[in-house]
């Protein structure tokens, strides 16, 4: 898998520290991207890269603790970073149990949002080869005819190949031919390899006729 | 027998039995007086009798009037009645005795009467002002109860008034950090990121000047909020010059441009040519206008059905004032919040601080105006200020 350049997003309704933390993004090679206020965050076309969010507390709309929310509720998963112009615990908490890498209180000094950053950039390029391994490996399982599926799920769940031709009312060469033909489209080298690729992609054996 | 229904006074037994001593004494004082009258002028009437009942009806009561009733007629009926020194009373006689007898039994109940009658009125008499000294003690406690309410009232009132002021500088205090704290961020991360830019090989010196001019223009706009706040507490009237509001309200029109077309507002201006000048703080004025068109534009922000307008619009009113108002076509205000939107912490906005409003409101009662607001017949809500005209240079 190739992996697209990361990308820092960042939400602050307050123009100059907006630009700042871009100029600060730009001095250490960092792709970022900036928007005014959460709704801009999520109507925007975000490019699919391992990435992470630096966001204002305070927002016009809905606040990024909010957002926060919404994204988990859409089940969007990516690293936040809170930055605050005046944070009070019970704020930082909340923002924190919900899941928040770092909660930045303004002024920050830049080596803090840079390390915060890269730990969460570090966090969601783990998650982002996983997901990435995962999307690869459902258009693989795509690719089966829906009777290599068959197979794939029986082979899964530990049958012999005599017993998922009688299973399936197939010769056993049959059986054989199509096995060899799953794994190979899905890139298995062994048994337990292709059982743990059905583990992921959640492939239980269906009860045929 | 005629009877009276008092019960009498309950007293110890040697003085209840001093009334009937009484009564003998007395006829037999009134026996001897008549006796030795009647020794001297051979004739006497009943009159010591008669003053031996009322005596002893009087001063002992009722029934030691009528024991002295009855021992003056034995005496009367043996001493007195023909014949003498005996009970026996002849018939010429009886009429005599009769009338002794009635008026003696008249006499001595009148007495007791009067007298119970009396001491009634003495009982109610001391009944009556037992009462109005008891009432008058219980106003006098009341009296003080109340004075003892009304301290703790006061106290508690200054008590409220020192948390409410307490509270309003902690609010207005994070209101500035937070006011402060944006441009420090800003200038923080530039300076970082110069010297970032500085570091790496070659240096990029390009970058790191922009980013040094970024925080210079922060640093100002910091000390700029930090000025604003000292003019806003000094009370003082900071920086009064001659200025034109329509030109004021084209700058923030200006300011807010962005904000109004992001939020899809269209903000439009009816501005009356010719409007007074009036004498202020431009910084102050300015805010406020902000703040009004702000709160336009927030509370327009859901809106669906109907346009996003605001209209901002500036006249002399019929007393010559200037007259500026800021009218929305959003949500409105409450009825029940009219009265309180200018409160400090008063807010409707899930985010708010409740300032905005309360701020906008001394700053133009400091400038000798008035701030108000009112629900629109149709949508929305208009928030309107006076500010007095300047007299015409001459």
């Amino acid at each position: 898998m190739n992996e697209p350049a990361s990308i820092v997003f960042v939400v602050d309704d307050d123009a100059s520290v907006r630009d700042a933390v871009k100029t600060l993004m730009r001095s250490v090679g960092l792709q970022v991207q900036t928007f005014g206020s959460t709704r801009e965050f999520l109507e925007a076309k975000r490019p699919q890269a391992p990435s992470c969010l630096v966001l204002d507390v305070r927002l016009p709309g809905a606040s990024g603790l909010e957002l926060q929310r919404d994204l988990a509720a859409a089940d969007i998963h990516i690293p936040i970073i809170f930055i605050s112009g005046h944070a009070d615990v019970p704020m930082s908490v909340q923002a924190m149990k919900a899941g928040a890498v770092e909660f930045l209180t303004k002024p920050f000094r830049g080596q803090e949002l840079l390390d915060a950053i890269q730990q969460a950039l570090a966090n969601d390029r783990l998650a982002w080869h996983d997901r990435a391994q995962l999307a690869q490996l459902r258009s693989r399982y795509d690719s089966l005819t829906p009777r290599e599926k068959e197979v794939m799920a029986l082979v899964t769940s530990g049958l012999l190949n005599k017993q998922i031709g009688a299973e399936l009312g197939t010769s056993e060469l049959t059986v054989k031919t199509h096995r060899a033909k799953v794994m190979q489209k899905m890139g298995a080298e062994s048994v337990p390899d292709l059982v743990k690729m059905a583990e992921r992609l959640n492939i239980s054996p269906t009860k045929s006729k | 027998m005629i009877g009276m229904g008092k019960v009498p006074a309950i007293r110890p037994p040697a003085f209840a039995l001093l009334p009937y001593g009484l009564a003998v004494a007395l006829v037999a004082a009134a026996l001897g007086l008549t006796l030795l009258l009647q020794s001297v002028v051979s004739v006497a009437g009943y009159i010591f009798f008669y003053i031996a009942v009322v005596a002893s009806a009087w001063f002992g009561g009722r029934w030691p009037g009528w024991i002295a009733v009855i021992l003056s007629a034995v005496a009367v009926a043996y001493f007195f009645i023909e014949p003498a020194r005996s009970f026996v009373i002849t018939r010429e006689a009886a009429p005599i005795f009769l009338e002794f007898a009635i008026t003696s039994s008249v006499v001595g109940w009148f007495s007791s009467w009067r007298k119970e009658a009396e001491s009634e009125l003495q009982r109610r008499v001391d009944q009556r002002t037992t009462e109005l000294r008891e009432k008058n003690e219980h106003l006098l406690n009341e009296m003080a109860e109340r004075k003892r309410a009304e301290d703790a009232y006061y106290e508690a009132q200054a008590e409220l008034a020192r948390l409410t002021r307490l509270s309003a500088m902690g609010a207005l205090a994070a209101s500035i950090s937070h006011e402060v704290n944006q441009p420090l961020a800003a200038v923080v991360t530039n300076a970082d990121a110069c010297l970032m830019w500085l570091s790496s090989n070659p240096p990029n010196l390009d970058e790191a000047r922009a980013a040094l001019e970024s925080v210079a223009r922060e640093g100002t706009r910091a000390s700029e909020v930090v000025r604003r706040v000292r003019a806003m507490f000094a009370n003082a009237k900071p920086e009064r010059t001659t200025l034109q509001m329509n030109d004021l309200i084209r700058e923030v029109v200006v300011l807010l441009a962005a904000l109004a077309q992001r939020s899809h507002v269209q903000i439009e201006t009816a501005l009356e040519p010719g409007l007074p000048a009036t004498l202020g703080d431009h910084v102050q004025l300015q805010q406020v206008l902000v703040n009004l068109i702000q709160n336009g534009i927030e509370a327009m922000r859901d809106l669906s059905d109907r346009p996003r307008r605001l209209l901002i619009r500036s006249q002399t009113s019929d007393s010559g004032r200037i007259l500026i108002s800021v009218r929305d076509s959003g949500v409105g205000i409450q009825p029940k919040d009219e009265k309180r939107i200018f409160d400090a912490f008063f807010t409707t906005k899930a985010q708010g601080m409740g300032m905005g409003l309360s701020i906008c409101n001394s700053i133009i009662e400091s400038h000798g105006g008035k701030l108000w607001a009112a629900a629109n017949a149709d949508h929305g809500a208009t928030f309107q200020f006076t500010l007095p005209a300047e007299p015409a240079a001459s």
